[in-house]
């Protein structure tokens, strides 16, 4: 059984996207008949309008037939059929708004009873039904919020973020209901739905899907497939901080205010990388593919997950596009409106976990690429003084993983000790 | 000691005839030879030749208003221009005999007295001395622009000063008098007595007996003049200020080496017309203005109705008057009759006029008649008089080219990204002054030997007994107690300083605040005034402007209304205004009545919160009573005191020791911790910080919850950091305060607090207000009060139930919704 069917970008299989949005068929195959659901078009959109039917319901249909036009506040676009059958029914008349991922049709074998379908939810009401739990007794004081939303005020979404306690189990006491924090701190701290939770109570399973499936396999395939290495150094960062200043309080007109501390590593990786030119490749199957352009990826925290889109022909951009680009980049990831393509095609990756204070870590390979700098907080730092003293000064950390099958620990750490050479004395790299 | 005029009922209850004297008419005679020889031929050509600068001056404005360019130089002039064509000689008449010593206050029509005052001022001081003022003026900021290029004398170069000084000041220059923060209606340089000039009609006048008193009570030379218009005469506080002008007092019962009534003279620059009312025949009943004086004393005012379109009548009248009011003898009104041929402004077609009526006037103009008496005299030739016309058209052209150039004269910079608040610097002076005069203080009695102090020696300075219980109030230190030290402490120090307001002598003052010092203090500087809210503070305005520190008081809060400009528009605004050039130490004592109905019962905080450039304090303990008055009393910013009568009598029950003996200051902007509490934070303004305590008392003693109740005690500025950290340890937030929950203070800081605080919160913030009603009479206050029962309710309903609670009041969000609905 399938619950969900991810379609992935096209071009080079071994850098496809990390999520699905050249097509808008996205479908749900539960038992024989199949739900057709309204797709989810860019990560902002919440509903779509149906503005006609094309098939009606006894229609014989094959995949890829339209099924209907549906419209954001964007756009218009075709909904095409997951499978081939029968439209066994319409769940939504034309100029109804229906929330993306609910059901609007099935498909199946003619006289099958398509209305069990109706009401599933979307991927998460397609998984199987939730071990049988004793039902949860009547709750004559605070009634559980009903509407599908929940109540929580932000003091206790805080609390439920930081002890990983899941809001959706808990039973608000506040008024009208709400989820206020001394209902996080009674609930047990990392009670995830699919332990069989020791308490009575309403559970609720939610369904690895979409861009959060894509990460899980990727970075399990990228951990059981490759030999990963990573090692640790510091470079003195007072140069970028000092030119992070500098940027900010330059001439609008500039364009440099927005130049952030990591387009300033993307600059110096840009133009360190065509240097070590085994370390901007990508490895596959027997073949090490080096790379002479650099096309850098840099990771992206959004809502719905982990982004990783990539800015092209990196060595030759100035740090001021390579800024203007991430953030463009970025944006898209966070809005919905990146291209698949802008998210494929990487040599090498940039992630950076330093604005919430790691100081290193163990970066995970971007495969088939077969290096990652992982970008640490700044901190102080000793260096010792000509005098023999020692003082401090702020650092940042640079974590590079190589794969370890085809890059030696010596060449990658030459790698790494360039790069730190080069932005500590960023100005520099910045003139020549 | 109280006063001891009798009211005689023999005396009062007598039959007989009020009788009035004649109030001279345009009594001046013109007497070319006399003036001659009084003024010389110099004085008498430089007034024609001010006279021609101003009517440039004021046809530059308008021709650049109302065509874009002037002589060629385009420009497009945003802000008003309210000029006075027409009026030359009232302004340059008035100011041919003035020093600098005396101050003219004026009106939005006003470019003509501040050159006019400030050209012969220019003239009559030493070069050195105007030198000094033009070099050390904006350190020399605008002299440098002008001196470029200059040509004759020093005092040709000061004409050039004033007029670039004015002038950038009506474009919004940083060049400008005051920065450009004035602007046309508001433009003055103090330097040369030229005070500020007022865009509400009529505000200059309580503001300069403000003026006029600081001069008598600290002795200091010159006279007052308030040049207001004919329309103004209609107006309430015009008339509460000639009634503080021409209180008996000062005469029978102020100290007569003081010198008598304050050197005011209310000029009314008539020229028939307020904007478009017609004040002779339609808008006003008096015919002749100068009538008003006989309605104010027995004096009537030395009214006269003066030839304003002769500036020699001018001069006259201003002479003998400026004699009158040196000898205390004043109030003085005049009624100096003038015409502007230009509208009200120019967008103003003057429809409420005839073309004939002007005529009537331009045959008569004020300019060309002045030059016809200095030819037909021999002082003058036709060509001279040409030849000053002349040259007036060049000086203004370069000016107006100066003042135009945004490189000569760029504006003051504001907003655009960084830090950049040019004019939030201005609007509070955050000075530290011990005293604005190093003369010995007049004081009657030492403090050590003040009654009031003798009895405080013999309460407890804390509130609470050794038992840890709370002291009879009749045996502690009162909040009342604790402001009178604060007051006698800085009487005692400035010399400047003085208080006034209703009863304020006497008996202490309705709620006894100031007892104890009638005997300290002489009369000039503690006083009643007369029921005259708007002029009480008017007149403190215009005392603390020109350098002294003023403690005027309102006796209810209820009656801001009365005081509603002076307070809005005249208190908090002419500091920045002035680009920083006025200080304004004054402190608005504001008592908030309780128990006397809707119109002395109201607690008007947030009104005062609204208005930018008023600091606002409400303290309740008496700790803070003495503390946070010490801090008003020796900063150099208007302060908004107030006062709940709630707690006159309470004593110290939080500061440990209770009230210090001497002297201290709170810590400007910041909140008290009342009661530390780890479970909600409850805070308050003003008395309803008693009630929040009483609902912590329940809140733990019944369900178990720590409440921090936190007094704001300042409204503005107020720091919120003390506040914020509670809420992020507590995660819950009730205000509480007095006033109508409508637009109240507390949902600014509800406000303030979700946004800043917004991942630290476990409900919305809750405000608990009075209710949207008209305060009930006493017996129904708890129904309009907050009080304990609200605050638990509220907690119960909005945010966190209480286990065991049953409401008894409606606090709930359906309460909220059908009470906005029905606007209650």
């Amino acid at each position: 059984m399938r619950s969900l069917t991810w379609f992935f970008a096209p071009g080079n299989p071994d850098n496809r996207s990390l999520i699905d949005i050249s097509k808008h068929q996205t479908y749900c195959e539960i038992s024989m008949a199949t739900t057709v659901i309204m797709p989810k078009q860019g990560q902002s959109v919440e509903s779509c309008i149906i503005v006609s039917w094309k098939k009606h319901a006894g229609d014989a249909v094959k995949a890829g037939d339209i099924l209907c036009e549906v419209e954001t506040d964007k756009a218009t676009f075709e909904v095409e059929s997951p499978a081939e059958g029968t439209l066994l029914a319409i769940f939504h008349e034309q100029g109804a708004d229906v929330p993306v991922l609910a059901p609007i049709a099935a498909i199946g074998k003619p006289g099958e009873n398509a209305e069990a379908l109706r009401g599933a939810g979307g991927p998460a009401a397609a998984a199987p039904p939730a071990p049988a739990a004793p039902p949860p007794p009547a709750a004559p004081a605070a009634p559980a919020p009903t509407d599908g939303k929940i109540k929580a005020s932000p003091r206790a979404k805080a609390l439920a973020a930081s002890r990983g306690v899941q809001l959706a189990g808990l039973r608000g006491t506040g008024p009208g209901g709400r989820i206020i924090e001394r209902d996080v701190a009674a609930a047990q701290p990392g009670a995830a739905p699919r332990a069989a939770p020791p308490v009575t109570g309403e559970v609720r399973e939610v369904k690895v899907t979409g861009i959060r499936k894509l990460i899980s396999e990727r970075m399990l395939a990228s951990l059981q497939t490759t030999a990963q290495l990573t090692m640790h150094t510091a470079a003195d960062a007072r140069t970028i901080q000092s030119l992070r200043k500098k940027f900010k309080e330059s001439p609008e007109q500039m364009g440099l205010r927005d130049v952030t501390i990591n387009d300033m590593v993307l600059y110096a990786v840009s133009r360190v990388l065509p240097l070590h030119p085994g370390i901007n490749a990508l490895f596959v199957g027997d073949t090490l593919r080096l790379h002479a352009s650099v096309h850098l990826g840099f990771a992206v925290d959004t809502p719905k997950g982990l982004m990783v889109p990539v800015v092209r022909n990196a060595h030759a951009l100035s740090l001021r596009e390579i800024a203007r680009e991430t953030a463009r980049l970025a944006a898209g990831c966070r809005d919905g409106g990146i291209r698949p393509e802008e998210m494929a095609g990487g040599t090498f990756t940039v992630t950076n976990l330093g604005t919430f204070g790691v100081h290193g870590f163990t970066p995970v390979l971007n495969a088939p690429q077969v290096g990652i700098i992982g970008v640490g907080a700044i901190v102080p730092g000793p260096i010792a003084a000509a005098d023999g003293a020692t003082s401090f000064v702020p650092q940042i950390g640079l974590s590079l993983t190589i794969n370890h099958q085809v890059v030696d620990g010596a060449p990658g750490a030459r790698f790494l000790q360039a790069l730190a050479a080069e932005i500590a004395q960023f100005d520099l790299l910045l003139a020549r | 000691m109280p006063k001891s005029i009798v009211v005689d009922p023999r005396e009062t209850r007598k039959p007989g005839m009020l009788s009035f004297t004649d109030i001279p008419l345009n009594a001046y005679v013109l007497d070319m030879k006399k003036e001659l020889k009084s003024h010389g031929k110099d004085a008498l050509l430089r007034a024609y030749r001010d006279m021609a600068i101003i009517r440039e001056f004021e046809t530059m404005l308008n021709t650049i208003k109302t065509k874009g360019a002037y002589q060629g130089i385009a420009y497009d002039h945003l802000g008003p221009a309210h000029l006075s064509i027409g009026q030359e000689s009232t302004v340059v008449g008035q100011c041919m005999r003035l020093g600098i010593e005396d101050f003219i206050f004026g009106s939005h029509r006003s470019h003509g007295e501040i050159i006019a005052k400030c050209l012969s001022s220019a003239a009559r001081l030493p070069a050195a001395q105007v030198s000094s003022i033009m070099e050390t003026y904006f350190g020399g900021a605008l002299l440098r622009v002008v001196e470029k290029g200059a040509h004759g004398a020093a005092e040709d170069l000061a004409v050039d000063f004033v007029l670039y000084g004015v002038l950038a000041e009506i474009f919004g220059r940083e060049n400008g008098f005051n920065k450009g923060m004035g602007g046309s209606m508001h433009a003055f340089f103090a330097p040369f007595g030229s005070m500020p000039n007022n865009a509400i009609v009529g505000g200059s006048a309580d503001i300069a007996v403000g003026a006029a008193l600081f001069k008598r009570i600290n002795r200091k030379p010159g006279i007052v003049i308030a040049n207001i218009g004919d329309g103004s005469s209609a107006c309430g506080p015009v008339w509460e200020a000639m009634m503080v002008a021409a209180m008996d007092q000062y005469r029978t019962l102020w100290p007569k080496d003081v010198g008598g009534a304050p050197p005011m003279l209310f000029s009314f620059f008539n020229n028939f017309y307020g904007m478009g009312g017609q004040t002779l025949g339609e808008t006003m009943g008096f015919k002749v203005l100068a009538r008003i004086g006989a309605g104010v004393n027995p004096e009537q005012m030395h009214a006269e109705r003066v030839d304003g379109y002769n500036p020699l009548a001018v001069c006259d009248a201003i002479e003998r008057k400026k004699k009158v009011l040196l000898e205390g003898r004043g109030p003085v009104l005049l009624d100096i009759i003038t015409y502007r041929y230009s509208g009200h402004s120019p967008s103003d077609a003057s429809s409420y006029r005839t073309k004939e009526e002007v005529a009537l006037w331009q045959d008569v103009d004020c300019i060309a008649s002045y030059g016809k008496d200095l030819v037909a005299a021999k002082i003058a030739a036709a060509e001279d008089l040409q030849a000053i016309q002349q040259s007036a058209q060049e000086r203004i052209r370069r000016i107006t080219e100066l003042a135009v150039s945004l490189q000569v004269s760029p504006r003051v910079r504001v907003g655009g990204r960084g830090p950049s608040d040019a004019i939030g610097d201005l609007m509070f002076s955050n000075g530290n002054v011990e005293k604005f005069d190093d003369r010995q203080p007049e004081m009657l009695i030492a403090p050590a030997a003040n009654p009031r102090i003798l009895a405080n020696a013999r309460k407890s300075r804390s509130g609470i007994g050794p038992d840890g219980k709370p002291l009879p109030k009749s045996q502690v230190i009162a909040l009342r107690d604790a402001i009178f030290e604060a007051m006698l402490h800085r009487f005692s120090i400035d010399p400047t300083m003085a208080a006034f307001g209703e009863e304020n002598r006497d008996w202490g003052g309705a709620f006894a605040v100031y007892r104890g010092l009638t005997e300290a203090l002489p009369y000039h500087r503690l006083f009643n005034t007369s029921i005259s809210e708007g002029a009480i503070v008017g007149a403190a305005v215009g005392y603390a402007l020109s350098g002294g520190r003023a403690v005027p008081e309102l006796m209810y809060c209820d009656f801001l209304g009365r005081s509603g400009d002076e307070v809005f528009n005249q208190v908090c605004k002419w500091q920045a205004m002035s680009a920083g050039v006025l200080k304004m130490p004054l402190v608005l004592r504001v008592s908030v009545g309780s128990k006397y109905g809707a119109q002395h019962s109201q607690d008007w905080s947030s009104l005062l919160a609204h208005m930018p450039g008023l600091k606002v304090m409400f303290p309740v303990t008496p700790y803070d009573a003495k503390g946070m008055l010490n801090l008003a009393l020796r900063g150099t910013d208007p302060v908004v005191y107030l006062e709940s009568q709630r707690v006159y009598d309470v004593g110290e029950l939080f500061v440990p020791g209770g009230v210090p003996e001497g002297y201290y200051e709170v810590d400007e902007g910041e909140p008290a911790i009342r009661r530390t509490g780890t479970d909600i934070t409850i805070v308050t303004v003003g008395a309803t910080l008693y009630k929040a305590l009483e609902s912590a008392d329940i809140l733990s003693a019944k369900h178990g919850l720590s409440a921090e109740v936190i007094d704001a005690r300042f409204i503005n500025p107020l720091r919120y950091e003390k506040i914020l950290d509670s809420v992020r340890k507590t995660g819950r937030c009730v205000l509480a305060s007095d006033a109508c929950e409508r637009g109240s203070f507390l949902h600014t800081m509800a406000s303030n607090i979700t946004q800043m605080a917004f991942d630290s919160l476990d409900a919305p913030v809750a405000v608990v207000g009075a209710r949207n009603w008209i305060t009930p009479c006493a017996e129904m206050e708890e129904a309009f009060f907050p009080q304990k029962e609200w605050i638990l309710d509220t907690i119960h309903e909005r945010v966190v139930p209480l286990d065991g609670h049953s409401v008894t009041t409606e606090q709930g969000v359906g309460e909220m919704l059908r009470r906005n609905a029905g606007g209650v």
